[in-house]
């Protein structure tokens, strides 16, 4: 299984580049999309989801030309989108029966059978007589994946699926989502760092509609091991020192001093010590990396 | 704050395109309905002839006003949207904590809105003003252009209206959120209309029909209702309490309905909503947290084929259709339209107060145009909110990813809108079974209601279902889109205006279909079924258009969707629409080539220039000299299975002039035919146009010789399509007007501002009757007197054929029923075949045979329809002459054939709707028992009419309808008693002033009448009947008996309503010859009114009552302005200091009744009189004061409404 994007541009009318001549490939397993707010991850994702076409580029998955080919795509995707709405006065139960429906089971016994199985691995079992319109934002969160899975996809897309769930839906959200990576390809965007190093066997950070780099996590903090130095600053010294080392993240203490953390081959000075690579500190220096260098 | 939200919403209005659209729309559909009832397409239409000024103050107001039933439709995405899009862009949530009052705020969502929303109806004001003047339009038919008129509706109405409609909608879509039940709200409110407008058919309700009509319309009708074409044209609208009333009313309805929406009000986040269910509140706990299960989804077959997705299409159309049926709007209207319904059965369908009994094709009537608006309107309304459903719930992106195909979503949208239809329906199958219940009527073909709702009507539906999705798929915005159809659907009826007539070009449009017990659909439902077929194919092709266009993923633009809709056109997509495009043209193209090439079909205005060159090419034969058919020998053989008929005949016919006659005109029609004289001829000319053929005879027919035709016709062959016979499989009336007639007889064009453009002289009608040339020929025909009959009509074996007199004979064979029939006395040249399945009812009137040949079930009225029949008879010989025939029969004729029954020598075919199935109740209260009423009348023309004929002049019929109504209300009176008579003169009267009031050419005075049915009906009966009280019924009967003797039978000069109208005045006497200056020479007019009436109890238990009262008549010229003068004798007036203006009266010395009226003991406490004598009258004001002994409770002028007068709910006052 293996999907292919070759370069693939999107420019909006407002004059957005979503999309910037990018290229992708992607195997079984779970894929991480990493990138800041507004860096052409939904609109990546929306393009193979057959939603939106782009100004230029292929994708194909498994032989399937997704672009040209969107029924063949569908029948084997499974998609959930950053935020999406449900129909009024409708049940859990009777609203997968709905998107059963859609997603081609045509037997009764076989939906009734799929319906109550996703509902029982998302955990929704026991309100699937509610209407989901009255679901709390994990429940309805899961209730995405319960449709999702419907059709046993193949290629399943969620989209910032974690954003805005407690830590306890999170877990179980990642759990599921693990679960049903293991045979298929998932692409996975999120801006949490967490979410790609808990669960990604492969990622790729994207910034302005490009792919800054693509590397699975582990490789990711061994590549930069013992080049991440940290020290507590005064708030005053902050400004400084960004002036003069690679500051990647500063935060606060409870003594409103700030650990910052510095990107460099060599100890930059006798304050700071060496620390174990995050993720955090890749996706930083990823996006650093590609700033534009400010006059 | 309130003017930066004001100033806000007015600059985000002023950047819509929205805003730009509707105005542009709204000023257009204006201006071109002003320019076309102003004849701007004349060139290409038929003239657009009127005697009314259409901007005119009244027609302003009634097109302004009318045109903004389209603004209506606007206003929840106007008015309604204004607050609700803060919900909508969530910006709520912000906006209500910032420091502003509620108030403030509302005050200008609300206000900027409006004032949208009248910037728009302004738009429209200005579409008419330029629409009327535009190059092009009917001079004749426009008058000067008068602001004040535009001011005073768009000041007293449009703005009120806007308000009021505008402030519930508001308040509505505010409180729900939802556009929708805004919408709803407004068609709601025309339903109040609608009931509104369903009450002015009785008199009685106009004043609380003017009161609750939230538009303010039947409140102006209240005063000008019975306005003449004159005052139409001239008058400002008035400004009378009633409207008054009216706008206060509405206008604190509206006050009141926002004051409500401010206090309710509050900047919560939530809106309301209603639960009948008490929810039980319940402690949620979370629990089983990150536990992790394996994941083994059942093994399930997904299947994509065609036959799934076909399946797929019809479980999802569940969900959508739950959605339509749990929904507030179609709730509502699903409950208000049964209400409809059941009122509609309650009051409507009564003739005189009388009701028929509930058929089933009565009750399939009762839904009517209103209901079909309704389902059409949910049509609309649901096909957007399903398209967009998805999308507006933000669940698009979750369904577009999946594997169903584009048709299948399409499909169940469709399927879903269906079912949403089908149970519209069943509401008027319920409605209808449910008032047959009440009724105690147990007949419930419920047959018949599925086969025309479910077959004929559903699929009218379906198509439009079709529309809607195609439109609502290419716009956005489902109100938009909303809006778009309805213009569609109201604009397709005035397609015609601009010349396009036929039904194929006209979206879902198709030849109606019609019901009759006897004679079912017969055959008018083929070529309805045609023509949905065709449009069914066309909507198959929108619905296609609409597939391609459909929206999958995020919006596009235009362009995009163009593209991908290419895309898209292909495989099977592309087979399947040119397969149905070219069943479409197919269909179509045969439709076509039925109606314009195997048949000729005229457009209006190509009708219009036959008439003009008819009369040009053959007018001057209209006084050709002509043998007269004297002896007429038919034979008429009917094939109901078949629906065919041939005929032969033979006319001899004698010159009864003093000179020779060498050419015979021939006037025939287009059944194929042939004709024969017994005598050398040489056709001259032949017209397969007007189907008028001219011979000339080798050898000239002197004076008193005699020339016999021989003609056959039959019917050309039926189609599939159309009917070429007037037979039907049962039922069948043909009457004689189907053979041949010899001379001219043309009416042509009658409107003389269309003549004068085509160079034709002035059309003035008939004759007078004073002109004594014009006095040779009966009304009824010109090529005739008298004549001999007899006829031989078959028909097949299970019917009865039936023609004018005696039977001779009746032979069945080979499948087929023979009978001959003969008449013994002279009649007029006037004669029907009926044939039927009929059941037979015999009785006798002294030695006359007496028979009613009806359909089986219709038995309800026979016995009264009997006694009508005998009580005319004796009426009519005893007052007038014997009868001259042995024999009366009443014969049955569907609906479908007419509302009528018309007599033929003892001989009345009488159609199934008016008589046979009324539901007479007998008590005081009752209506009138029509068919009773109808049969006597049309007996009586046995006299008037079949003895008595009038020359072919003006007032001719007075002789024989009006006489014949009023042997009608005499031998209601002599049955029934005075008291029943009130509602019936009433009806008559009410009747008489509405129908004069659409008069097109002129109203004449009953003597000169030119034959409209107001006139010789409606007042003809008034007229008589008021004679009959001022001189006597005996002295009347007697002076028309004399008439009688003298003129029945006679031969050419034949007689007029003059010649009458001198028997009359012979026994009136001199101080009430007015009378018949007033009732048959003019049009005259009384206002009698009660001004103010007391009653004091006296001493001596005796009671006083003092009357005041007014009495004025004024006289209307042929066009309906009033004058006050007669012959130079100054007209009176009277005026008090309240009065604005004076009251004009033409001079008086008139007879007046007054009456006083008390109750009786019994239990029903029954009115009686106290006092009732005519008094003389010379002044306007008259002051009364009468002594009585009983207690008096109510006081009256002219308290039966004997007299025409324009208001006639104020001559009597309670006490």
């Amino acid at each position: 299984m293996q999907l292919t994007i070759k370069n693939l541009s999107k420019t909006y009318k407002n004059g957005v580049r979503a999309l910037d001549n990018l290229n992708l490939e992607i195997g079984t397993g779970m894929f991480g999309l990493l990138g800041p707010n507004g860096a052409g991850k939904s609109t990546l994702m929306r393009t193979i989801a057959t939603l939106q076409s782009p100004d230029t580029g292929t994708i194909t998955f498994n032989g399937i030309d997704v672009l040209k080919d969107q029924m063949s795509l569908r029948k084997i995707l499974g998609y959930l989108p950053q935020s999406f709405g449900v129909y009024p006065k409708m049940s859990a139960e009777e609203l997968l029966d709905y998107f059963a429906t859609l997603k081609g089971v045509s037997s009764k016994s076989d939906r009734e059978k799929l319906v109550k199985e996703v509902l029982e691995i998302t955990n929704l079992y026991e309100v699937r007589k509610k209407y989901v319109a009255g679901y709390s934002g994990g429940m309805k969160q899961r209730f995405g994946i319960a449709q999702l899975l419907l059709n046993s996809p193949k290629l399943i897309i969620v989209d910032e699926p974690t954003a805005g769930l407690d830590p306890a839906e999170r877990h179980r959200f990642l759990n599921v989502l693990r679960e049903v990576g293991t045979n298929c390809t998932v692409i996975f965007s999120t801006h949490i760092v967490e979410d790609v190093k808990e669960l990604c066997n492969e990622m790729a950070i994207v910034n302005g509609g490009r792919i800054l780099k693509q590397i699975t996590p582990i490789q990711a903090t061994k590549e930069i091991e013992g080049q991440l130095w940290s020290c507590r600053v005064e708030r005053d010294d902050l400004d400084a020192l960004e002036a003069k080392y690679n500051v990647l993240s500063s935060s606060y203490n409870q003594d409103n001093s700030l650990t910052v953390r510095v990107y460099a081959t060599d100890q930059p000075s006798g304050q700071f010590k060496s620390v174990e690579p995050q993720l955090d500190d890749v996706y930083f220096i990823a996006l650093k990396q590609d700033a534009p260098v400010e006059a | 704050m309130f003017s930066t939200i004001f100033k806000y919403e007015l600059n985000y209005w002023f950047k819509q395109p929205t805003f730009y659209i509707f105005a542009a729309i709204l000023f257009s559909i204006s201006c071109f309905m002003a320019a076309a009832t102003a004849g701007i397409f004349d060139s290409i239409t038929a003239s657009t002839g009127s005697a009314n000024m259409i901007n005119s103050p009244f027609g302003v107001h009634a097109m302004f006003s009318g045109m903004t039933i389209f603004m209506l439709f606007l206003l929840p995405s106007i008015i309604g949207a204004s607050v609700y899009r803060d919900y909508k862009s969530e910006m709520h949530t912000i906006l209500y904590s910032y420091p502003f009052t509620k108030g403030n705020y509302l005050m200008a969502k609300f206000l900027s809105s409006f004032l949208m929303v009248l910037i728009i109806v302004a738009f429209m004001g200005l579409g008419l003003i330029i629409g009327f003047r535009l190059p092009g339009t009917n001079a004749d038919i426009i008058t000067e252009f008068n602001a004040f008129a535009y001011i005073q509706t768009y000041l007293v109405y449009i703005i009120p209206n806007m308000f009021l409609f505008g402030s519930i909608v508001f308040g509505v879509v505010t409180f729900t959120r939802n556009i929708a039940a805004g919408f709803i709200t407004v068609v709601l409110l025309l339903f109040v209309q609608g009931i509104a407008e369903g009450m002015i058919g009785e008199v009685d309700n106009r004043f609380i029909a003017g009161l609750l009509d939230p538009f303010g319309s039947e409140a102006i009708g209240y005063y000008t209702q019975y306005w003449t074409v004159a005052e139409k044209n001239d008058t400002l609208l008035p400004i009378g309490s009633l409207i008054i009333y009216n706008r206060i009313l509405w206008m604190s309805i509206a006050v009141g309905f926002f004051t409500l929406v401010y206090k309710k009000f509050s900047f919560s986040q939530n809106a309301i909503t209603f639960s009948f269910r008490k929810v039980k509140g319940e402690r949620l706990i979370k629990h089983n947290f990150g536990g992790i299960t394996r994941i083994n989804l059942p093994k399930v077959r997904l299947d994509y084929s065609m036959k799934e997705q076909l399946k797929a299409a019809w479980r999802m159309s569940h969900a959508d259709f739950k959605y339509i049926v749990r929904s507030w709007p179609f709730i509502s209207i699903l409950i208000v339209g049964l209400i409809f319904i059941l009122l509609m059965a309650v009051t409507s369908g009564k003739l005189f107060g009388t009701s028929t009994y509930p058929v089933t094709w009565k009750m399939l009537l009762l839904p009517g145009g209103g209901f079909s608006l309704f389902i059409n309107l949910l049509t609309f309304l649901y096909a957007g909110m399903l398209v967009h459903r998805s999308r507006i719930f933000n669940i698009n992106q979750l369904i577009d990813t999946t594997a169903v195909k584009n048709w299948t979503l399409l499909l169940s949208k469709f399927i879903a809108l269906i079912k949403m239809q089908v149970i519209m329906l069943l509401v008027i199958v319920i409605a209808g079974v449910l008032f047959q219940v009440y009724k105690g009527y147990y007949n419930f073909e419920l047959d018949q209601y599925f086969y025309e709702l479910y077959v004929l009507k559903l699929v009218h539906f379906v198509i439009w279902a079709m529309m809607a999705l195609f439109i609502q798929s290419l716009v956005k915005n489902p109100y938009l889109g909303l809006f778009i159809l309805l213009v569609i659907s109201i604009g397709i009826q005035f397609v015609p205006f601009v010349g396009i007539e036929q039904a194929i070009f006209k979206y879902n449009d198709a030849p109606g279909y019609r019901y009759s017990d006897m004679n079912g659909y017969g055959g008018s439902e083929r070529p309805y079924l045609v023509y949905k077929l065709y449009w069914l194919l066309s909507g198959g092709l929108l619905l296609i258009l609409a597939g391609l266009f459909w929206v999958r993923g995020l919006p596009h633009s235009f362009k995009e969707r163009f593209s991908i809709a290419g895309t898209r056109f292909k495989g099977i997509t592309m087979v399947s629409f040119f397969g149905l495009m070219m069943a479409f043209f197919a269909v179509g193209g045969s439709i076509y080539y039925e109606n314009n090439v195997t048949n000729e079909r005229k457009s209006s205005k190509e009708r219009e220039l036959s008439q003009v060159t008819g009369e040009k090419k053959y007018k001057k034969y209209e006084h050709f000299l002509q043998p007269r058919i004297v002896d007429v020998n038919v034979s008429m053989d009917i094939f109901p299975k078949e629906r065919n008929f041939e005929a032969s005949g033979t006319y001899i016919m004698v010159n009864k002039t003093a000179q020779a006659i060498d050419t015979i005109l021939l006037d025939h029609n287009n059944y194929p035919s042939t004709f024969k004289f017994d005598r050398e001829n040489v056709l001259v000319s032949e017209d397969t146009v007007y189907n008028f053929d001219i011979y000339k005879l080798d050898k000239k027919l002197v004076p008193g010789d005699s020339i016999t035709l021989s003609f056959t016709i039959k019917n050309k062959e039926n189609t599939y399509m159309r009917k070429h016979s007037p037979v039907r499989s049962n039922g069948t009336f043909i009457n004689s007007s189907i053979f041949p007639s010899l001379g001219y007889f043309g009416g042509g064009l009658t409107d003389d501002k269309i003549r004068e453009k085509y160079d034709l002289p002035k059309n003035d009608l008939k004759p007078l009757p004073s002109d004594s040339t014009a006095l040779g020929n009966t009304y009824i025909a010109k090529d005739a007197d008298w004549i001999n009959f007899e006829a031989r009509v078959s028909t097949s074996e299970d019917q009865i054929a039936i023609a004018p007199g005696y039977l001779q004979s009746e032979v069945v064979k080979d499948g087929r029923r023979y009978f001959h029939y003969k008449m013994e006395d002279k009649i007029l040249n006037f004669y029907a075949f009926n044939s039927g399945r009929y059941e037979v009812k015999r009785d006798t009137w002294k030695d006359v045979k007496l028979e009613i040949y009806y359909h089986k079930g219709h038995e309800y009225n026979l016995e009264s329809m009997m006694d009508g029949m005998k009580a005319s008879l004796a009426y009519n010989s005893e007052n007038f002459s014997p009868y001259q025939h042995k024999q009366a029969r009443i014969i049955e004729f569907p609906r479908t054939g007419g509302g009528f029954a018309q007599s033929f020598p003892n001989t009345i075919p009488f159609s199934e709707g008016v008589g046979f199935i009324a539901d007479v109740e007998d008590d005081e209260a009752g209506g009138v028992d029509y068919g009773f009423a109808i049969t006597v009348h049309e007996m009586a023309h046995q006299w008037w009419a079949h003895q008595v004929i009038g020359a072919d002049v003006r007032g001719a019929t007075m002789l024989s309808e009006s006489l014949s109504e009023y042997v009608s209300l005499k031998v209601l009176e002599h049955e029934h008693g005075k008291s029943k008579m009130r509602k019936f003169l009433k009806k008559a009267l009410d009747d008489y002033l509405m129908r004069r009031t659409v008069e097109r050419k002129r109203e004449s005075a009953l003597a000169y009448n030119d034959g409209q049915g107001y006139i010789h009906y409606q007042k003809g009966s008034l007229v008589f009947y008021a004679l009959s009280d001022y001189i006597g019924e005996e002295t009347l009967n007697g002076a028309l008996k004399k008439y009688v003797e003298k003129v029945k039978f006679q031969k050419p000069p034949y007689t007029t309503s003059l010649e009458m109208i001198e028997y009359i005045t012979e026994v009136t006497p001199d101080s009430l010859q007015y009378v018949i200056q007033d009732m048959f020479e003019t049009i005259t007019l009384y206002k009698n009114r009660i001004v103010d009436a007391e009653v004091t109890e006296l001493d001596n238990g005796k009671w006083q009552v003092d009357i005041e009262f007014n009495v004025s008549k004024y006289r209307n010229n042929e066009k309906g302005r009033r004058f006050y003068s007669d012959n130079k004798v100054d007209s009176l007036s009277y005026k008090t200091e309240k009065m604005r203006k004076p009251i004009y009266s033409v001079p008086m010395k008139d007879y007046i009744e007054i009456g006083v009226f008390g109750e009786d003991d019994s239990d029903d406490k029954n009115e009686v009189e106290l006092y009732l004598k005519k008094l003389k009258i010379t002044e306007i004001n008259n002051k009364i004061t009468l002594i009585l002994d009983q207690k008096p409770l109510e006081v009256g002028v002219d308290p039966y409404n004997k007299l025409i007068d324009t208001d006639s709910n104020d001559n009597r006052r309670k006490l």
